[in-house]
This record gives C-alpha cells, sequence and structure tokens, in this order.
C-alpha cells in the first residue's frame, strides 16, 4: 500500500544574479516519495541539494514546477491552508550551533512551533508536550530551561529535532542533519530518527553527502548533479550497481573504512570540479567531466529513462541501444 | 630504513582559563619516520588539534603552556630552544595545512606571493627565482595553468583549489614533516579523493612524513600507515593500519570502528554507538578517561591508569583488559572486509 506522500514535479529554481547571468541552481527535476520511506539525496556541494529541500519546506517558490505534498500544491495555496500544511512539513538542519536561537531557552525554542499553530489550550499542556518531545529524542525535562550553548554538538541537535517534531509533523527534511557531528555521535542521532520514523511512521527525505549514512539509511537513493537528477534508483541496487559515470565516480572516491579493500583497490577518480552552473553549457551537464562523452552529450540534455527494474539514469550512454 | 624524524615524549600541555585548568595533553607520545604517514583520529576536543600545534608552537601562551615532556626533531632536543629558533623550524622543516582553507588563506594577497613569502623568509632567493618556484609548486599539487593562477586572489578560487595552494604553500620550502590538520572536512569526496591523491603523491616523491589529523576512518585505512587513537589528550592505542583495523584493543578504538556502517548493514540493525561523553578535561578522572563510557569497565579502570602494553611489533595499547589477570572478552566488532566480488559500488 505503497502512497505517495510528496512529489516534486519539474521543478525548477533559477536565481537572476546579475543581467542575463542566471544560476540554474535546479533544472528540471522530478521525484516522489512513498509515504514511510527515506529517500536519501546526494551529491556535491553546489548541485542543488538544500535548494530542492528548502523548495519542499517553501523558504524557496520555484519558477516552474510543483511541489505536491498529499496531493496538494503547497505553492498555490492561501495563507491559511498554507499553515495546515506547514505544520507537515518540517526541516532539520546541518549546523546545530547556527540554527538554534542563543538568546532562548530550550522550551521557548521547541514551543515556538507550538505557540504558531495553537496546538495547545493551556500552559500546562504546552509544557507537557515540550517535555514530552525532549523526551522523545532522548534530553530530559531538567533542560527545558537550559540554553543551547549549554549543549554538545549532538544534544543540539537533538533539540533541532525535537522543534521539528512538536507540531506533529509527517515528512521531515533532513539537511546534512548529520555532517557537523562526530562520527560516534553521528550514529546515535541516525539511530534517533530510524527509530523516530518507525515510532511516528514519518517520511524522510534525507540530503547528504557521506554516502556510507545514505546507504544504510534510505530506502531508495537519488543523485544529482550540478541541478539536474542524473540516476534514481532502490538504493542498494544503486551502490551495487551504478550506471551513471557520475555515481560511479562519486562512489570511487568514498573511502572505505578498510584498509586491505583501500590497498587492494583501483582507484578511478573524477578529475576537474563542478562547472559553474551560471549560464550552464547545452547538453548533458556531465559531459565536461565525463571520459565516456561523445557527441551527442554535448549537444543533447539526457532524460531519466528507466534502465531496467526501476532503475532510472539520465545517461546517452547508458542507453546507447536507443541512438 | 627508519629513521625517527620527530619524536614526541610524555607530552603534557594545558590551558589556564578563567574557570581554571584544561588538561588538554595528558602525557602524549608518539614518532613518525621519514616518509612515512601517520594518523591521529579521535572525537573533537580530544587533543588532536593541540598535540599538533603545541608540537608547532602555534598555541598562544598564555593561556597554554607546555606542562611537560619532550619533543625531538632529527634527534635535537626542540622543546626549549628558541621562538627565534623554532621560526627557523617552521615552514622550512615542518609545515602545516588547516582544515579550513577559505579561512586560512589571506583575501588581500595574490596567491603567488602568499606562497613566495615562506621561501623568501627562509632563503635567499631572487623575486623571478621565487615566482618559478612558485609556479612549479602549483603545477606539483595539480593546479592547470600555474602561470595564470600566481597573480590570483583566493576568492577567485573553489575549496579545492584553495587547499591545493594552502598544501603548495606548506611545501614551498621541502619541509620534511607536514602536520595536516582535517585538510579535507570541508571539501566534497570528490575533491577530498583528488587532495589525498596529491598527498600521496608527494609522501613519494619528497620523502616527506605526513601526519594526519582527521575524525573520518575511510580516509585514514586510504592514507595512514600507521594510527594513533586518541582520547581525552592520551593516546589510547597505536599501531599498523592493519592492527587498528583487523585486531583493535581498546574498547574505544571498538567503539569508534563500529560506528561507521559496515557493508551490507540495513538500517533493521541498530548502529553501535559509545554512550555518553567525553570527560571533562578540567578534572580528568584518576584512573582511565573511558572508564564512563565503555562497557567493559572493571573495578580496576575507576582508580587506577592503564600502562600502556606491548601487543605486536609497532602495535601499543593502554587498558586493563590486556592485563592476565583480567577476564577473556571477545569484543563485539564489526567484520569489515568488503569482499572482491561485489562489484564496484562496495562502500
Amino acid at each position: 500500500m505503497s502512497q505517495t506522500i510528496l512529489e516534486v514535479k519539474n521543478l525548477k529554481k533559477y536565481f537572476n544574479i546579475s543581467k542575463g547571468q542566471v544560476l540554474k541552481a535546479v533544472d528540471n527535476i522530478s521525484f516522489s516519495i512513498d509515504r514511510g520511506k527515506i529517500l536519501g539525496m546526494v551529491g556535491e556541494s553546489g548541485c542543488g541539494k538544500t535548494t530542492v529541500g528548502r523548495t519542499i519546506v517553501h523558504l524557496y517558490n520555484p519558477d516552474e514546477g510543483e511541489v505536491l505534498f498529499n496531493g496538494v500544491n503547497i505553492h498555490e495555496l492561501n495563507n491559511k491552508k498554507y499553515r495546515q500544511i506547514t505544520k507537515k512539513i518540517q526541516m532539520i538542519f546541518q549546523d546545530p550551533y547556527a540554527s538554534l536561537d542563543p538568546r532562548k531557552t530550550v522550551s521557548a525554542i521547541v514551543g515556538e512551533g507550538i505557540d504558531i499553530h495553537k496546538l495547545c489550550r493551556s500552559k500546562t499542556e504546552r509544557m507537557e508536550r515540550i517535555y514530552e518531545m525532549l523526551e522523545m529524542v532522548g534530553l530530559n525535562r531538567e533542560h527545558a530551561n537550559r540554553f543551547p550553548h549549554e549543549f554538545s554538538g549532538g544534544q543540539r541537535q537533538r533539540i533541532g529535532i525535537a522543534r521539528a517534531l512538536a507540531v506533529g509533523p509527517e515528512f521531515l527534511v533532513c539537511d546534512e542533519a548529520i555532517s557537523a557531528l562526530d562520527v560516534s555521535i553521528q550514529a546515535q542521532i541516525i539511530n534517533l530518527l530510524i527509530d523516530l520514523q518507525k515510532r511516528l511512521n514519518l517520511t524522510y527525505l534525507f540530503i547528504a553527502h557521506d554516502l556510507s549514512m545514505i546507504r544504510y539509511i534510505s530506502d531508495d537513493t537519488i543523485v544529482m548533479y550540478l541541478g539536474t537528477l542524473v540516476e534514481k534508483s532502490e538504493t542498494e541496487e544503486l551502490f551495487e550497481n551504478p550506471l551513471h559515470p557520475y555515481t560511479v565516480g562519486l562512489l570511487e572516491a568514498v573511502p572505505i573504512a578498510d584498509p586491505d579493500y583501500e590497498k587492494n583497490h583501483k582507484h578511478d577518480l573524477l578529475s576537474g570540479e563542478v562547472p559553474s552552473p551560471i549560464n550552464p553549457a547545452p547538453g548533458c551537464r556531465f559531459s565536461s567531466r565525463c571520459k565516456f562523452a561523445k557527441e551527442i552529450c554535448r549537444n543533447e540534455t539526457p532524460v531519466l529513462k528507466d534502465a531496467g527494474g526501476g532503475h532510472m539514469v539520465a545517461c546517452h550512454t547508458v542507453h546507447r541501444e536507443e541512438w | 630504513m627508519t629513521e625517527k624524524i620527530l619524536e614526541v615524549k610524555d607530552l603534557e600541555f594545558s590551558f589556564d582559563t578563567y574557570a581554571g585548568e584544561v588538561h588538554a595533553i595528558r602525557g602524549v607520545s608518539f614518532h613518525i619516520n621519514r616518509s612515512e604517514s601517520l594518523a591521529i583520529v579521535g572525537e573533537s576536543g580530544c587533543g588532536k588539534s593541540v598535540t599538533v600545534q603545541s608540537i608547532m608552537r602555534l598555541v598562544p601562551t598564555p593561556p597554554g603552556r607546555l606542562k611537560g615532556g619532550k619533543i625531538f626533531y632529527c634527534g635535537k632536543d626542540i622543546t626549549n630552544c628558541s621562538d627565534r629558533q623554532m621560526e627557523k623550524l617552521r615552514g622550512k622543516e615542518m609545515s602545516m595545512i588547516f582544515q579550513d582553507p577559505m579561512t586560512s588563506l589571506n583575501p588581500t594577497m595574490r596567491i603567488g606571493r602568499q606562497i613566495s613569502e615562506g621561501i623568501k623568509k627562509h632563503e635567499k632567493i631572487s623575486p623571478d627565482e621565487a615566482r618559478k618556484r612558485s609556479i612549479s609548486l602549483l603545477k606539483e599539487v595539480g593546479i592547470s595553468d600555474p602561470e595564470r593562477n600566481i597573480i590570483r586572489y583566493p576568492h577567485m578560487y573553489s575549496g579545492g583549489m584553495r587547499q591545493r595552494v594552502m598544501i603548495a604553500i606548506a611545501l614551498a620550502c621541502n619541509p620534511k614533516i607536514l602536520f595536516a590538520d582535517e585538510p579535507t572536512t570541508s571539501l566534497d569526496v570528490t575533491t577530498q579523493a583528488q587532495i589525498l591523491e596529491v598527498m600521496n603523491h608527494l609522501k613519494q616523491e619528497f620523502e616527506m612524513a605526513i601526519v594526519l589529523i582527521t575524525h573520518n576512518l575511510g580516509i585514514v585505512a586510504r592514507f595512514a600507515e600507521r594510527i594513533s587513537v586518541m582520547y581525552a589528550g592520551k593516546i589510547v592505542e597505536t599501531g599498523k593500519t592493519n592492527d587498528i583495523f583487523y585486531d583493535p584493543r581498546h574498547p574505544y578504538t571498538w567503539g569508534l570502528l563500529n560506528s561507521v556502517p559496515a557493508v551490507g548493514k540495513k538500517r533493521t540493525e541498530k548502529l553501535p554507538t559509545i554512550t555518553g561523553t567525553p570527560p571533562d578535561l578540567f578534572m580528568p578522572p584518576k584512573g582511565c578517561a573511558f572508564y564512563n563510557r565503555c562497557e567493559y569497565r572493571m573495578k580496576v579502570c575507576k582508580e587506577n591508569d592503564p600502562p600502556e602494553r606491548k601487543i605486536g611489533e609497532e602495535h601499543y595499547a593502554s587498558c586493563w583488559l590486556l592485563d592476565e589477570r583480567a577476564p577473556g572478552i571477545k569484543p563485539y566488532v564489526v567484520k569489515r572486509h568488503a569482499g572482491e566480488g561485489s562489484g564496484k559500488g562496495v562502500m
């Protein structure tokens, strides 16, 4: 009974920087997430991951395309209805040091959403809800009256999660939620997120650049490159059998915590850097770094096509037989 | 040929703050040989960076204070040498690259000048010669079109390029040791792989010893020959890379290794974590610093600091579990052989 909770259709987000210069941060992206699933999103910095996340939580308005949440386009709602939706979509931010107001106590931070959405009728009810949230994320009641600077990075991230959960969301965008944390703390937060997902039947869009975490946590994974979607598949399939040359290069680059493997494996590294997303060249965005690039790659933008079993890839080389 | 380039013995370093003394480093000993790569791993706040910075004498004193221990460079005691002598070593004999390439370059100086600055300081060299050297250094670290690039400013560069420039600056006088403090943490995986490649190439070509500070075990596995695991201002285990990954002896090392998701593990199994937090270094514990978080703690651990024990050639660990009176414990350590047959996407 897979039921789509969020659907992104032909999403485009451009930023006008100066005259005639357009930064195509997100260029025609479509994907969907089923309720109760975790979708991983990977790509290098500047590829548009965060822009997608922010557009979904309505921090940005798209230039084209739509974001459907439970079938409703969230960018076409009036204020009142929109408020109903924001309750359901929440976000966890990357930097637990910058995303909490240093002048507010934990209870004020966690309670803010509760107040805005008027979820509690009395003060005691409100405090109970805050305590409940704190306990849910592994903190305790005494923490409610403290300030963010009194907490470690992992604890702050827990506060950020409590804040997101306080309004009873169905969908969470985790934008690099663990990248700023230590390895052992990362594991704690990941365990917490998985635990909460099961308990509250949440759906996650999990944005990260740590591929081993993505492999561990997500059901499906999408790979972005310079504002475009290059590959989309069930996670295990994607990691075992990557098709797009960029995905292959990305996986090659990740060092594996196994010295024997590292010693015996020849690394085929991607050369060069991500080109600028400002006024990108036509054709495949990856063609400037791709060793398989042909004439067609430089002229024609490849579209996402099924390469068998729901493994979608946008590459001319992979779909060679169709030339 | 093993020639000890740097040897540190029982280094102790503290910070005097308004709240009291922070015992940042509490007796650290290690050495590094010529053209060897040593990784220092551990959580943030365990003293990795301070260790290196105190060797380079980059910590302002006060608040920092060297409390004890000896530092030998090429057999020579440099613990108490004058600041002027240290200045001669710094940059020329030992160099450092920092974590954040965005903030550690001077935004108002052209790249070429920043590279040649160090050369001019240590060597009598004509401007033209310095320029030529800068160009060849940039080529060495993989920057294309160096003639044009040396007249640019840092803001015109991407993160990866800036880190390459940082490495070029560090290399300018052919140092014998390079300290790399989390050199790739702020970079993308693909750029990170390129930077590691550059460092590997330098190690081999210039016989440079590299001390790499990181918390990423993948990088360690790819790059290091030896590993020192640090916890709360002490090195708890040291060994060859294979010893640490395949035969770790300290519970903290077990915990670190376990918290990296292994191949083929799905989220139905929980990731093992190290619960709790590191001890407060204002008041370091009397016994083993890992006592509070250790699953295998015993009575003896609380009051007595475990001595370092030799396990194999170059493999040492400090834990009471290694005592002959301790109960034999089979640690739960995730098997981490990726295997050869599982395709190109092994991770």
